[in-house]
């Protein structure tokens, strides 16, 4: 079944073009949801279905880390997979992403060519 | 500036993600429009986008657009006509500044630098000037795109 996505990213901009991406890469997915910082993120898992976030991590308010963080400490979202998009690639930050649970990572910028390499085994 | 870094490394590997970010992601093409500069004049109608480094190395990443091209820019971005700079153009310009900032970063933090960066952020106005209060060492790189030249200013803390 086509999983249901929530991005995560407070640049409005970047919500759209891993949306166009997902979608020029051809990938298998259900429905786009969509979340400017951690604890809105937070709120929309609690409320929607969703089956594989997509976040940044230098975000307001509540940043990726914080997020993954928060998100272990609610049993009935924890073991929602979480994917990282981020300008931040740097291995103590994406070794504490992935310490948090956090699956893989994608570096910013990329092309549809490597949303497809990266996010479509696990779509 | 602090380390074994130089500007020209610096600049290089800038330049490359420069390019990368506006075929890959933008849709546009580009290319270096000469030499590095020292200065820039003020900034006549144009958008300018920034993320501030914090910690071991003080510094600020920043591209400043005309404004035409920066609503060619985030039209390209985003597929879609853009005719003033409203929060689209803002975001998409921030983002820019975002994602070369995250790259400087690396490039810093691969030398063992622990370094913070900021939010975007974006200024835009008639005429204005980009300038620091702090001793920088700065370096301005000029690209052409299809609609004007634009720049990408670093500027590192002493």
């Amino acid at each position: 079944m086509a999983k249901n996505v929530l991005l995560v990213d407070d640049s409005s901009t970047m919500r759209k073009i891993i949306s166009r991406s997902l979608r020029q890469a051809g990938l298998d997915f259900g429905e786009i949801y969509e979340a400017g910082d951690g604890q809105e993120a937070l709120a929309m898992l609690e409320k929607e279905s969703i089956d594989i976030v997509l976040s940044d991590i230098n975000m307001p308010n509540m940043n990726g880390i914080e997020f993954l963080r928060e998100k272990n400490n609610r049993p009935g979202i924890k073991d929602i997979p979480v994917f990282m998009i981020s300008t931040e690639t740097g291995d103590d930050i994406i070794g504490e992403a992935k310490s948090l649970g956090a699956i893989g990572a994608l570096k910013k910028p990329f092309t549809p060519d490597k949303v497809n390499e990266v996010l479509g085994p696990l779509m | 500036m602090n380390g074994a870094i130089s500007f020209s490394e610096i600049n290089d590997k800038i330049i490359e993600s420069t390019i990368e970010i506006f075929t890959g992601m933008v849709m546009m093409e580009i290319s270096v429009a000469g030499e590095p500069l020292a200065k820039l004049g003020p900034l006549k109608n144009s958008i300018t986008g920034m993320v501030g480094l914090a910690g071991v190395q003080k510094g600020v990443l920043a591209v400043h657009f005309p404004k035409q091209l920066a609503l060619d820019v985030t039209g390209s971005f985003l597929g879609m006509d853009v005719e003033e700079i409203n929060a689209d153009v803002q975001d998409a310009i921030g983002e820019i500044a975002n994602m070369l900032g995250g790259n400087l970063k690396t490039i810093l933090s691969d030398r063992g630098k622990d370094i913070q960066l900021s939010l975007p952020s974006t200024i835009y106005g008639e005429e204005y000037a980009f300038s620091s209060q702090a001793e920088v060492d700065q370096v301005i790189l000029p690209f052409q795109a299809p609609s004007g030249l634009f720049y990408v200013e670093i500027e590192l803390e002493r």
